[in-house]
């Protein structure tokens, strides 16, 4: 298993190199969402395939996430943030790299974009949105509610009879973190971004979205706030975008780096 | 190579990748299935594919494979399946 000290925390990552580079490869870094989730969604959806295509991939595992340790407190973007920075100098990460974020791990992407603009060469974002203040609100509401519900034994049968144990496992994963961590309390606290902030995202976006996902209220919120984002909505699907159409998020993955790293070559 | 000899390979993988749960008496045959025989998380496949290439090189590219599965076949996924996909690969 791959592991780095990254901000003192055991990291686990893992990376595929491109295969039949042409001079310097484009590098996509795969970043997940927060609770049920781990680098695993990405693994085994895009990893390989990417990688195949002549894309360098680097995944990891959040903090408190999949095989990276669980500090007890430190979950504010700043630390996701920090920590993002720290694995791309620890592994000599020197250029721009496409980040894909799933969930949360779009909103990490988009609040690392602000910070460093000149690391980020482009955003595919998969049923996320930046850190603002309606984000905070949705965010804080929807953690209460997993606190309340997911400790329930009552709920996890439920789940287990319903949609099978896989589910209910995942789902005491995700309480684990939350009982022992101040996760809940902190992720919401930002920092957020201001409208002024969000304009200053330059990069080129893509946000991909369910019709039926997290963000069905408004569809093309992030590209309103964005000076550079486009929207692909995938009809019929809820939040689960990446695991349940990891075929069309990986064409959509594809021809984007081509598009957007062919740019950064003809420059 | 024999499935007789893949089997016992990934026996030993397994018992490595299961050990954090103290599971140590394990009995795989080709239909055990990784989750709901063995109770392997998704991340635990993750470390499953590192002995695999470990192992047998990069040819054997665990992520390549499930990559072109449903999210049912994964879940669904046997002993016999992985055992299949490795003599395949490796010959």
């Amino acid at each position: 298993m791959a592991v780095l000290d990254v901000n003192g925390l055991r990291t686990h990552y893992q990376r595929m190199a491109a295969r039949d580079p042409v001079g310097e490869p484009p590098i996509a870094v795969f970043v997940h969402g927060l609770g049920y989730d781990s680098l695993a969604s990405f693994y085994l959806t895009l990893a390989a395939p990417v990688s195949e295509a002549g894309i360098d991939v680097l995944t990891y595992d959040l903090r408190a996430h999949g095989r990276t340790e669980r500090p007890a407190t430190g979950y504010t973007l700043k630390d996701f943030v920090g920590d993002l920075g720290a694995l791309l100098d620890g592994l000599g990460v020197d250029r721009p790299v496409h980040l894909v974020g799933n969930s949360f791990g779009g909103t990490i992407a988009f609040s690392f974009a602000a910070a460093h603009p000149h690391r980020v060469r482009s955003i595919v974002s998969i049923e996320a949105e930046p850190a603002t203040v309606p984000w905070a609100d949705k965010m804080g509401r929807t953690l209460v509610n997993v606190v309340d519900e997911m400790g329930k034994e009552e709920n996890l049968r439920w789940l287990a009879e319903t949609f099978g144990n896989h589910h209910a496992k995942l789902a005491r994963a995700a309480h684990g973190i939350i009982r022992s961590t101040s996760i809940v309390e902190e992720v919401p606290t930002g920092p957020l971004l201001s409208p002024e902030e969000l304009m200053e995202i330059r990069c080129p976006v893509l946000s991909i979205v369910g019709s039926e996902g997290f963000q069905q209220d408004d569809l093309t919120a992030v590209q309103d706030a964005l000076p550079n984002c486009r929207t692909v909505v995938i009809e019929g699907q809820n939040h689960s975008v990446l695991v349940e159409r990891h075929r069309t998020v990986r064409e959509l993955v594809l021809d984007w780096v081509a598009q957007h790293d062919g740019e950064r070559r003809a420059a | 190579m024999t499935t007789t000899t893949v089997l016992d390979e990934l026996r030993s993988m397994l018992v490595r990748v299961l050990d954090q749960y103290g599971l140590d008496d394990l009995e795989i045959t080709r239909g055990t299935s990784f989750h709901d025989d063995l109770g392997l998380e998704s991340i635990d496949l993750v470390t499953l594919g590192s002995l695999l290439v470990e192992h047998y090189g990069e040819h054997v590219n665990l992520a390549a494979y499930l990559a072109e599965l449903d999210l049912d076949s994964v879940i669904a996924l046997t002993v016999g399946d992985l055992a299949d996909f490795v003599i395949a690969r490796v010959g």
